[in-house]
């Protein structure tokens, strides 16, 4: 655990990107002219030099920073380079948006550089000072840009609901960590931990969890806080909404993963606190309301927001499932969704551009219009159904591993679940195929994309196709990230080694003692 | 436990029931003598000319927002202010003299900090948003 002035060699991403948010302000203000082409070049060359920051100074093993307010371990550098990852693609995807004009582009970024810094803090959380303090910051952040379009009707109505879901939301969670406060006496998750392990209070325990789970999972939009997630996806900027519904959804998952792994005990599971049951509830749930949600919309952008709240319910069931298995199946169905669900709204994004609407029934005929919009949009939709030969496929395959590995009735029940909903999910996805490849189109001419969306575009179709071919690559990343956390489980061979040594050592003693 | 904090119970039962005997008291007990000139508003300015439920124009929150700035500026050189010697300080402290090096650590900590609020300051007046206008 390191103290004020030594943590700041370690915190250097989050301070790189801290100053890169001043820099864009600044530079803007200083600027005879404002232009979106400097303030997103100077936003993009922090965060990549966030990125570097972070990969230079990585350790194998985690350590605590500011006197263990946040963590520094791999974990929390995997999250830190996916979120640096998605802004630096959102940045791509806004450019030729209205949103970044040239007056307001500078704001723009520097309001998506500060929520990249509090998703940053949020997956480092290890103390739940910090962690309501980052959820606050990203929450903050996020309601300013779903209003971003000051003029707009659409856009101050999606803010507003967001700030008072928001508002609510973090009461409640606000009040559970009061009470596991009070258990504990020291707001650290590791006193939080051990606090309830050993208390006889476990309803309270209980009260107290469900209370937080409020605030996460208001922030990941699962059931029964899902209700803010379409008209906020739908009224907000579109290069917003890519961000928030891929952003806050993975920063809000690494701090569950945080919080139930660092703060709750796995003793506690089964018996008088039942975390799977409860989360398996709030993710059947999830998947269900979202799935069959969506069936019933025309309107793309929000067809999207279901969808996004119902992979939030399968990243749910890999929580459900949790230790090893269950968190790597999280982590790698995170990286899949970031380029998949960022692609899906960008194409929305890029046809918009070209002058087409948002709603489905516009959408006619394009795979003849645009060819190349039209496939890269059916590639990110069978990936989100989670069909091979696509990355999707690999990301709900990890999921539902981890609750067949995990067994019994509960996890198996659940896997089928989520299968099912897979398979409701097609039937939505397709009909967006249907519309742009089996409908005919009102007008016939080409519809030219900008060469900037077509380029951005193939940067997030690519992955989404080659991460099913070369897999492995990730999963190893993945698994060095999990390594610190779980050093008993990955290595099973070695455990069980120890334990057999153990046990010889104890038949030695016991028969020299006998002689 | 629970026995440890009923005195404090008991406090919170006394103060409320006092409070709520003495205003039946003088509710039910004191003469009520109901003029005009009693009922009308009194010591705070003028005769009501409207609904007070109007709405206000936002740049009051604007003003209030702005205020914040220098609010949390003021909230955090306070205990700045009262730990400076020994943010400064590399060693043990006996009373205001410090037994190590004096190094610039607090200095630069609430330089850096006011410098981050200068630059939302000057944010704030390019963009025209101190002044009324």
């Amino acid at each position: 655990m390191l103290d004020n002035a030594h943590s700041l060699r370690a915190f250097l991403p989050e301070l790189i990107v801290a100053g890169t948010v001043l820099a864009v302000l600044f530079v803007d203000l200083l600027a005879r002219r404002p232009h979106v082409g400097r303030a997103a070049a100077l936003t993009a060359v922090g965060l990549v030099a966030a990125g570097a920051a972070t990969v230079m100074t990585m350790r194998a093993d985690g350590y605590g920073l500011f006197f263990g307010l946040i963590a520094r371990d791999p974990l929390a550098d995997f999250f830190k380079l996916l979120f640096l990852a998605t802004n630096l693609l959102v940045v791509l995807i806004s450019l030729r948006a209205r949103e970044a004009t040239d007056e307001s582009a500078a704001e723009f970024f520097a309001l998506t550089l500060t929520t990249t810094a509090g998703m940053m803090l949020m997956a480092s959380a290890t103390d739940l000072l910090t962690a309501f303090l980052s959820l606050e910051t990203v929450s903050i952040m996020s309601y300013v840009l779903a209003g971003f379009r000051r003029r707009s009707r659409e856009s101050a109505e999606a803010a507003l609901k967001y700030v008072i879901y928001g508002g609510v939301a973090s009461g409640v969670m606000l009040y559970g960590m009061s009470l596991l406060y009070g258990l504990a006496g020291s707001t650290s998750f590791t006193a939080v931990r051990l606090a309830c392990a050993h208390t006889p209070a476990a309803a309270t325990v209980l009260l107290a969890v469900v209370l937080c789970l409020a605030g996460f999972g208001y922030k990941i939009a699962s059931v029964p806080f899902h209700m803010w997630c379409p008209d906020v996806y739908q009224g907000a900027p579109t290069p917003v909404t890519a961000f928030l519904s891929v952003g806050p959804k993975a920063a809000g998952f690494a701090l569950l993963v945080r919080f139930f792994g660092g703060s709750l005990p796995a003793e506690l599971v089964g018996a008088p606190a039942p975390w799977p049951i409860l989360l398996g509830l709030i993710a059947a749930a999830t998947m269900t309301v979202g799935n069959l949600a969506a069936l019933a919309q025309t309107n793309l952008k929000r067809l999207l927001a279901y969808s996004s709240i119902a992979h939030a319910g399968y990243v749910l069931l890999a929580l459900c499932a949790g230790g090893s298995d269950g968190t790597r199946a999280i982590l790698l169905y995170l990286v899949t969704y970031l380029f998949m669900n960022l692609g899906a709204f960008l194409v929305i994004i890029a046809v918009a551009d070209a002058g087409i609407g948002e709603e489905i029934a516009e959408w006619r005929g394009l795979g003849r219009r645009a060819p190349w919009a039209a496939v890269a949009m059916a590639i990110f939709l069978f990936s989100l159904t989670g069909l091979p030969p696509l990355a999707g496929f690999f990301g709900k395959f990890y999921v539902f591993a981890a609750l067949l590995a995990r067994g019994g009735s509960l996890m198996v029940t659940l896997a089928v679940i989520g299968i099912l909903n897979s398979a409701v999910s097609l039937y939505f996805y397709a009909r967006v195929l249907k519309a742009m490849y089996f409908e005919a189109p009102t007008v016939d001419e080409p519809l030219p994309l900008a060469r900037l969306h077509a380029a951005t575009l193939a940067l997030l179709a690519v992955p989404t196709v080659a991460l099913f071919l070369v897999w492995s690559p990730l999963q190893r990343f993945v698994d060095s990230s999990l390594g610190q956390w779980y050093p008993a489980e990955m290595r099973p061979r070695s455990a069980q080694l120890d334990r057999s040594v153990k046990r010889s050592s104890v038949q030695l003693a016991n028969t020299s003692a006998t002689k | 436990m629970a026995v440890s904090y009923s005195p404090i119970l008991v406090a919170i039962l006394f103060a409320v029931g006092f409070g709520l005997v003495f205003l039946a008291l003088a509710m039910f007990m004191g003469p009520k003598h109901e003029t005009a000139e009693k009922l009308a508003p009194f010591e705070c300015g003028s005769e009501p000319i409207g609904s007070p439920r109007v709405r206000f124009s936002v740049k009051f929150y604007q003003v209030a927002i702005l205020f914040l700035v220098f609010d949390i500026e003021t909230a955090f050189l306070y205990p700045w202010a009262v730990l400076y010697r020994k943010l400064s300080c590399t060693g043990a402290m006996y009373g205001l003299v410090c037994s190590g090096n004096v190094t610039f650590f607090g200095l630069t900590e609430m330089v850096v900090f006011l410098a981050i609020l200068v630059v939302g300051l000057a944010y704030v007046w390019r963009k025209k948003a101190i002044g009324w206008g």
